[in-house]
């Protein structure tokens, strides 16, 4: 008679998540993203802590992409909340990001076919007097410097060639140079490897590892598996805009991984 | 330097023009010069064929810009007229005519600047209607077209006008130096500001960024709105001010005689290596352009040929022309 009802605790959310230990670089809160009936993002957790590899993972369609460009600033979220260092920001336009220090390599690439390779790389970034004309023989002497340094790409001798004349792995190298150069705590990457060759990729992966030392925090968005247990030390699967799995690499396999990716 | 020069034709936009450009004069100069009667290389020629090349240069130079930014102003022509028919309009309203008593000196530049500032707000309008409804500049500025034209029509009817300012506006516009005529120093002029602007100022690269890849563009942080509305505020004004030279030239004013000239203009750009869907030309192509046009012009009329023929030959220059960059693009 004076039995207790068990008090039922609500079960786990369904959706694995960790907390961050510190105050992220970057954080999103419930975010949601609308296309008219469609949604992209759906109440979607994720942060980006410092000195951090994540690996972004989860089939076509899974919104990886989506959350990438809002991320970068040209995708505002439906609603929800960013937060950079702890403080809350709208990210309305890529000068937002710029702010907070985020560089993106774009899974279309970003550049303009058009245009020479010097003037891809400055774009939007222009080196300037003080009437807006600008400094080419500046601007032409730093992308052959952070064309030598950043990233070796095979047969890129001259600044001045066209884009629409590389390959898609030179192309791709051009973008990488690009945010590789700008970047200051972030580094957004959506599927950078699609284009590269073996060695240019583990080339890329390598340059990944050193920025973390250097304290640059990075995102890999990929399907390879493979080259994400190479690199990252916290993975997150998403799944139809939502966030479907969330390990450190300690506490978890590629195997278990590979599950997640493929049982949505 | 032999490979410095192949290297400049293949990657320029302007390199396949500018050779031909370079053989025509080489041929046109070399029959001159053989055949007496073949009348090219007469001071009366020159000074007539500089003469001719201005207006639509000018005008071509606005149509380029905004082409390069990946957009078109069908509505050029219309403007050309009226914005010149407003400014003699008002010139011989205000009894700045040149043989008016005590003609004014300087309301003509006044009434100059009302018609300029009409041709940059009509490229703004254009602009904005276009972004804001997310259409096509071409069916915006189609429609623009229709209504400038009736616009000149009500605004003044079918008649000339006489244009003929009071100095020193009749010399800065349409005086002469030796065979060159003052609107080909505008066109220069012009030609070289612009220079300045496209290929070595910020603005210019982002031009040639929101008409190459309008997302690459957005994606690295430049506003393409507010990019192209610049871009058509030049156009426009470039349109305006092509009018008014034209006018100058020839002392009055056909409401009807910009008809037509925007396709010349845009023609003058695809000659002159510009991409129909953008992020690709040039001043200098621009210019080329212009010049080989009025070459041709020019050469058909010493011959005798009847009108018509320019029209053929515009029309098949503008393939080979595109055909030919095409071809050396390819190579390099």
């Amino acid at each position: 008679m004076t039995e207790q009802l068990e008090i039922v605790t609500p079960a786990e959310p369904p959706v694995a998540g960790l907390k961050p230990t510190e105050t992220p670089l970057l954080e999103m809160r419930n975010i949601t993203k609308r296309y008219g009936g469609f949604v992209a993002l759906n109440d979607m957790n994720f942060y980006i802590g410092r000195n951090e590899v994540i690996g972004l993972l989860g089939d076509n369609g899974a919104g990886k992409s989506t959350l990438v460009k809002m991320m970068s600033g040209i995708n505002p979220p439906t609603s929800g909340e960013i937060l950079a260092n702890g403080r809350k920001v709208q990210f309305r336009s890529r000068s937002d990001s710029e702010a907070a220090g985020i560089e993106t390599i774009y899974q279309d690439i970003a550049l303009v076919d058009s245009m020479s390779i010097t003037r891809n790389i400055f774009l939007g970034r222009e080196m300037v007097n003080a009437f807006g004309f600008m400094n080419h023989k500046a601007m032409e002497q730093k992308t052959i410097e952070i064309l030598g340094s950043a990233v070796q790409i095979s047969g890129i001798d001259d600044p001045d060639k066209e884009v629409g004349f590389l390959s898609g792995g030179q192309k791709q190298a051009v973008a990488i140079a690009r945010a590789v150069h700008f970047k200051r705590n972030i580094l957004l990457l959506d599927e950078p490897t699609s284009a590269l060759s073996v060695r240019e990729t583990e080339h890329l992966l390598a340059y990944v590892r050193d920025l973390k030392d250097q304290g640059t925090s990075s995102v890999l968005v990929t399907h390879n598996l493979y080259h994400a247990f190479q690199v990252c030390d916290r993975f997150v699967v998403m799944s139809h805009g939502t966030k479907v799995f969330e390990a450190r690499k300690e506490d978890t396999s590629i195997e278990e991984v590979t599950y997640h990716v493929i049982r949505t | 330097m032999a490979a410095k020069v192949r290297d400049w034709i293949q990657s320029r936009p302007e390199g396949g023009i500018a050779v031909l450009f370079v053989v025509v004069q080489a041929v046109v100069v070399l029959s001159a010069v053989a055949m007496p009667d073949f009348r090219y290389l007469t001071q009366a020629n020159i000074a007539v064929t500089l003469k001719a090349i201005a207006p639509l240069g000018i005008m071509a130079l606005g149509v380029g810009i905004l082409m390069i930014a990946g957009e078109f102003d069908l509505s050029v022509g219309a403007l050309y007229s009226f914005c010149a028919i407003v400014t003699a309009t008002l010139t011989n309203a205000w009894g700045a005519d040149i043989d008016a008593e005590g003609a004014n000196a300087l309301l003509p530049f006044v009434a100059m600047a009302i018609g300029l500032l009409i041709g940059t707000l009509a490229g703004i309008v254009h602009a904005v209607i276009t972004l804001r409804f997310n259409i096509p500049s071409f069916i915006t500025t189609l429609g623009a077209m229709l209504i400038w034209k009736g616009a000149t029509l009500l605004f003044h009817g079918a008649t000339s006008l006489r244009f003929k300012p009071s100095e020193p506006f009749a010399s800065i516009f349409g005086g002469q130096i030796g065979v060159v005529h003052a609107s080909m120093f505008w066109f220069l002029g012009m030609a070289v500001v612009f220079f300045f602007l496209l290929h070595r100022h910020r603005l210019g690269n982002h031009f040639f960024a929101v008409g190459g890849n309008r997302n690459a563009a957005v994606a690295i942080g430049i506003n393409p709105a507010r990019t192209k509305i610049i871009a058509f505020a030049i156009c426009g004004f470039m349109a305006a001010l092509s009018g008014i030279v034209a006018g100058v030239r020839v002392s009055s004013i056909q409401p009807g005689g910009g008809i037509g000239l925007e396709l010349v203009a845009i023609a003058a750009c695809v000659i002159g290596g510009h991409a129909l869907m953008g992020g690709r030309g040039s001043i200098l192509g621009i210019v080329l352009g212009t010049a080989l046009m009025f070459t041709i012009q020019d050469v058909l009329l010493l011959l005798r040929a009847p009108g018509f023929y320019f029209e053929m030959f515009v029309g098949g220059l503008i393939v080979i022309a595109v055909i030919m960059n095409m071809a050396i693009r390819r190579k390099g």
